[in-house]
């Protein structure tokens, strides 16, 4: 029972992180109708020019600070692409084009960073915040779900509460009426993508040196945060970052089980399943009627 | 006094030529009407005015100044206001929300309350719940407060009663009495030409009648026969 709880907590970390992925893929399905498949290869390139910095001996925190900046300037660029080829697309057309970005992302991210060699990812946050139940829960933990939480926060406020966010809505609900009353719709899409780009990033560095720090591996982590964003419907920031933290929690708790452990990671598909099939039962009702 | 100025525009649409050099004027003061049959190309050209549709030659000046290769929010910058056919208000928003997207610094809100009144008890209501009169109220009322110069309006009646029709034809006397430049396409060719100035007739994506709206009135079947093309027949 304790090694359940103790993994439960120890996947609130990835729980998090998956939180934040996923509230940042609902941002920009809302505000710029894509469905982002590289959410998380932005941030993994941001992440891993922290890595080549703090390898080439630059210190910790300015290295931070560049490599949220690469991250903000990768979303930028995959946002350029998006808003200025792919803006009038159907929903599924920009989803295939955000796959064939990640693709192109992955296989120059793998060319740069040499693959599978070895990488020191600094740990940003070391150390236990407190203990829960008996269980150390770390700093990465509380920081990566507090972070998923102010995300989420901040993004109901500035949607809600600022003339930038009544504008972004108005570009969610018709982008071309929303531009022929003088809204500045290329730039807000740019400040989304962004803006998307600079958390994730911060994000992947704090659960960078807990998972395999390589640019593949990093990147597919869009898979949970994917499945997490549909359990708010691609709608609800709370739902969204509910699911994102029970995802890594039921996760931490599957690798005490000897005989699944091995499965954890096709637990975001069972999650997609789940969700998609709940979502469908009131069609599929309507049309045994 | 604003001028608009439409010199021998082409519009393309999918690369098929729909508009073929067309040239018209809307003047401060005046509703200059634009009529035709289904699929003459009003719709386009109206697009290829605001900038949703890339022009594919000719000029379009809004007070001297060349506007045809600016995209759609700096032509509304720069004074010209579009109001879609089918009524595109932003659903999900209020209609006060729906205003304030549009209001400019130099406007207030109290202006598009002025002009439809019926908006005020809906300020709170969600757009995509109001019925299609107070819709399309809303859509003219917000691009009123982007302080155009030059006001595009396409097929406002389309679907509505016409108690409310003939409603939405006064206030938009009411605008250009108070200095605005319209050019308003609509299918209502009667009651169009009684509020208009100057009308335009479009047949197969080119002018083919210009004068003034009282004359055109006066001959039905002139209009017919320019709807129709019948001289060629």
């Amino acid at each position: 029972m304790d090694a359940l709880l103790t993994s439960a907590v120890a996947g609130l970390t990835a729980g998090g992180t998956y939180a934040l992925l996923g509230v940042c893929a609902v941002f920009t399905y809302r505000l710029v109708s894509v469905v982002n498949f590289t959410g998380a290869a932005i941030g993994t390139a941001g992440t891993f020019a922290l890595i080549a910095l703090t390898e080439a001996g630059y210190p910790t925190w300015p290295s931070v600070l560049a490599g949220i900046l690469v991250g903000t300037f990768v979303g930028v660029a995959i946002g350029t692409i998006m808003t200025r080829w792919f803006a009038e697309s159907s929903a599924s057309t920009k989803a295939a084009v955000t796959v064939a970005l990640l693709v192109g992302l992955i296989a120059v991210g793998l060319r740069l960073t040499g693959g599978q060699h070895p990488h020191v990812m600094p740990e940003l946050f070391p150390g236990s915040a407190f203990r829960l139940a008996g269980v150390e829960v770390t700093i990465a933990s509380v920081l990566t779900i507090g972070l998923a939480v102010l995300f989420t926060v901040l993004s109901d406020l500035f949607l809600n509460r600022t003339r930038v966010g009544l504008h972004l809505r108005a570009l969610s609900d018709r982008p071309m009426a929303a531009e022929l009353l003088g809204v500045k719709v290329q730039l807000l899409s740019l400040l989304v993508w962004g803006l998307t780009g600079a958390f994730t990033t911060f994000a992947l560095m704090i659960i960078a040196p807990q998972r395999s720090p390589n640019f593949m591996t990093l990147s597919l982590l869009v898979v949970p945060a994917l499945a997490a964003a549909l359990v708010g419907l691609f709608r609800s920031f709370w739902l969204t970052l509910a699911g994102g933290i029970l995802l890594g929690v039921i996760e931490g708790m599957a690798s005490t089980v000897d005989s699944i452990s091995q499965y954890r990671s096709a637990i975001p598909f069972l999650v997609v399943l789940a969700v998609l099939l709940w979502s469908q039962r009131e069609a599929r009702w309507d049309d045994a009627r | 006094m604003s001028r608009f100025v439409i010199s021998d525009l082409s519009v393309n649409r999918a690369e098929l030529p729909v508009v073929s050099k067309v040239s018209l004027v809307a003047e401060s003061g005046a509703i200059s009407v634009l009529l035709g049959a289904n699929g003459a190309g009003k719709t386009t050209l109206l697009e290829g005015l605001s900038g949703i549709i890339p022009v594919a030659g000719g000029r379009i000046e809004l007070d001297g100044r060349e506007i045809h290769k600016a995209r759609p929010g700096l032509r509304s910058r720069e004074g010209l206001a579009h109001v879609e056919q089918g009524r595109t208000v932003f659903r999900q928003l209020t209609t006060e929300e729906n205003l304030k997207v549009g209001l400019s610094r130099e406007a207030e809100m109290a202006q598009a309350y002025d002009l439809f009144p019926e908006l005020v008890q809906r300020r709170a209501v969600r757009a995509g719940l109001l019925s299609g009169g107070e819709q399309q109220m809303l859509v003219i009322a917000r691009a009123l407060l982007t302080r155009p110069k030059v006001l595009l309006i396409d097929e406002m009646s389309a679907g509505l009663a016409p108690v409310i029709v003939t409603r939405l034809m006064n206030a938009v006397r009411r605008l250009a009495d108070e200095g605005l430049a319209i050019l308003l396409v609509e299918q209502f060719a009667a009651l169009a030409l009684s509020i208009g100035d100057r009308a335009y007739v479009m047949r197969r994506g080119r002018i083919v009648h210009d004068g003034e709206c009282k004359a055109l009135a006066r001959t039905p079947d002139e209009l017919h026969r320019l709807y129709l093309g019948t001289e060629a027949a």
